[in-house]
């Protein structure tokens, strides 16, 4: 019974080491070969934010009106390693040889200028802690709360791994590996103060090519990365999900506000791209797979499960029968 | 027989027959016509759904115990056919249900038992298929709809592969690939990795779904046999999902990080 389910988490993590060595050999290479014109150019990983200015939309639209977005997306570069840092070191990673800070990928935090969390000195201080003790968790608050199963929360899971937008009249789903976000678009009241969420309570509304979704209820336990940010419980969130009407891509912008932990509210950026039949299915940020029929056209669905699929498993990132 | 008279009108009987036959027809069409569907003209079962049994108490007939409402059962046949070890087994599940009923933990119920555990699920629907979303464990199942097939190479899952197709009204889904992890109720009724299911969902009415589960397990049943229980949409203003993470409540008093006091 643990086999099973400890080999697939293995798997989960393979990849995701996969993806985090590749990163690396990368930036390795850049760090390598600064000043030649490169021979063999490495893959290009487009790491700007693209411009796309909120307007009507202009893009195919489902039944009920709503802007079709649905599909796979997933971030256009970096991972939940590093908020501030995406291409940077994480906790509880070795030193490595990194490029100049200028080329590697900017800071999720697009405000204020500087790329910083705002924190209070007491909340920056708990962050530094926690990156302190990532690796040796003496501490149960120093456990990933995503290596004990919990969902990814508000802003990691858009720049975690891939995820799938699903749209059904009066809705938006935002499915996740672990987690899924249900926005309400009937304007209901949000859920009482008291009841207080992984995932948040989400209100949303579409204004030309934006969906705009305000969180309340959020409790604040998620970390916003490896790098171990955080917010209380109460802080308010405001998402902006801005789409370019060639369907290809989307920037995610979360407006926090948060008078308990921060010195003045930020806000997270991360640009999102569309995966489709084009591309090669990539472990953990597109995890999907032909299916299997009996017509000619390409089908692509999850491979995954949704679902915490790691209990019994111990905690991911750490050997076995630690921090218990 | 020939020079037999043609009545003017056909015996009263006949008449009321007609009449009730045409109602009848009428109620019928009324029904096909009421239900929702999407676009494409098949059943759309997006809503908010739960029943009102208490089969995840048990599914086997059982009189009120001290964690468990009474039941009349929910199986056809009114008892599970296990084989003779499998009835071991279930037997001592029973007896160390408290604490190895995978519910307690908080883990995924998995099929058919998401179905009639106690808390509403949601279900999305569009033509490819059919996400169901779980209040307990807030885990995703798809159905697929779109003529797609079970996998060649797949691994076990909590909650098996789905795959849907239409019998006129009623969606017909065939789910496999398994784990053991999951169990059919808190009373010890259980599975193996052989699980596989068959489900058929019906609407009765547009607020109202027939759910029957025929469950097909050689390891552990004799013969393949059925459940059925009627899911009710929830219709309550401003009625939604609440997440609900319960494996999460050993160890989410560690988060977030507190300012000392001091």
């Amino acid at each position: 019974m643990t086999d099973s389910t400890s080999t697939r988490s293995r798997h989960r993590h393979a990849a995701l080491l996969a993806s985090a060595c590749l990163l690396a050999a990368s930036a390795a290479q850049a760090q390598n070969t600064p000043t030649q014109p490169a021979a063999t150019p490495a893959p290009v990983v487009d790491k700007s934010i693209p411009k796309i200015p909120a307007g009507p939309w202009q893009g195919p639209r489902l039944p009920d009106g709503q802007p079709d977005v649905s599909g796979f997306w997933g971030p256009a570069f970096g991972s939940y390693l590093n908020l501030t840092d995406p291409e940077g070191i994480s906790s509880g990673e070795r030193q490595r040889n990194l490029p100049p800070r200028e080329q590697r990928a900017p800071s999720r935090v697009s405000d204020p200028a500087d790329g910083q969390v705002p924190y209070q000195p007491w909340a920056r201080a708990k962050v530094q802690e926690y990156q302190t003790y990532y690796a040796n968790p003496i501490k149960p608050e120093y456990v990933d709360p995503l290596a004990r199963c919990a969902p990814p929360g508000i802003p990691q899971a858009l720049y975690m791994h891939g995820h799938e937008i699903y749209q059904y009249p009066g809705y938006v789903v935002f499915l996740f590996d672990q987690g899924t976000r249900i926005i309400h678009l009937d304007n209901k009241p949000h859920l009482a103060d008291n009841i207080k969420l992984w995932n948040g309570d989400s209100r949303g509304r579409w204004e030309g090519n934006t969906l705009v979704v305000s969180i309340s209820n959020y409790n604040g336990k998620s970390k916003f990365g490896r790098s171990g940010e955080f917010v209380s419980e109460n802080v308010k969130i405001e998402e902006r999900y801005t789409f370019d009407p060639n369907g290809k891509r989307y920037n995610y912008e979360a407006r926090i506000t948060d008078p308990t932990v921060l010195t003045r509210p930020f806000t997270v950026t991360v640009p999102i791209r569309k995966y489709t039949e084009a591309d090669k299915p990539r472990p953990v940020v597109y995890a999907v797979r032909e299916a299997k029929h009996a017509g000619k056209d390409v089908i692509i669905e999850y491979a995954e499960e949704r679902a915490c699929i790691e209990f019994n498993s111990g905690h991911a990132h750490l050997p076995s029968g630690a921090a218990k | 027989m020939t020079d037999a008279p043609i009545p003017a009108r056909p015996p009263r009987g006949i008449r009321l027959l007609a009449a009730g036959l045409m109602l009848l027809a009428g109620q019928l069409a009324f029904a096909h016509d009421a239900i929702p569907r999407l676009p494409n003209g098949k059943p759309d079962f997006s809503g908010i759904w739960q029943t009102l049994t208490p089969a995840d108490d048990d599914l086997e007939p059982h009189a009120a115990r001290k964690d468990a409402a009474p039941g009349a059962g929910v199986v056809e046949g009114k008892f599970i056919p296990y084989l003779p070890q499998a009835l071991a087994q279930k037997k001592k599940n029973f007896e160390a249900r408290e604490t190895a009923d995978p519910r307690s933990k908080g883990w995924t119920l998995g099929v058919p038992r998401g179905i009639y555990y106690p808390e509403p699920f949601q279900i999305f629907q569009r033509p490819r298929d059919l996400k169901l979303v779980f209040q307990f464990g807030h885990t995703v199942r798809t159905i697929h709809t779109n003529q797609t097939e079970h996998p060649d190479v797949i691994g076990d899952l909590l909650s098996g592969d789905s795959r849907g197709r239409w019998d006129g009204d009623t969606l017909v889904v065939d789910a496999r690939n398994f784990t053991d992890q999951t169990w059919l109720d808190r009373a010890g009724n259980f599975h193996s990795n052989d699980l596989h299911v068959v489900e058929r969902w019906t609407y009765l009415d547009a607020n109202t779904v027939e759910y029957k589960a025929t469950l097909e397990d050689p390891q552990v049943y004799s013969r393949p046999w059925t459940l059925g229980v009627i899911l009710h949409r929830h219709r309550e203003k401003d009625f939604q999902l609440i997440e609900d993470y319960r494996f999460t409540l050993d160890f989410d008093q560690y988060y977030p990080p507190k300012r000392d006091k001091n």
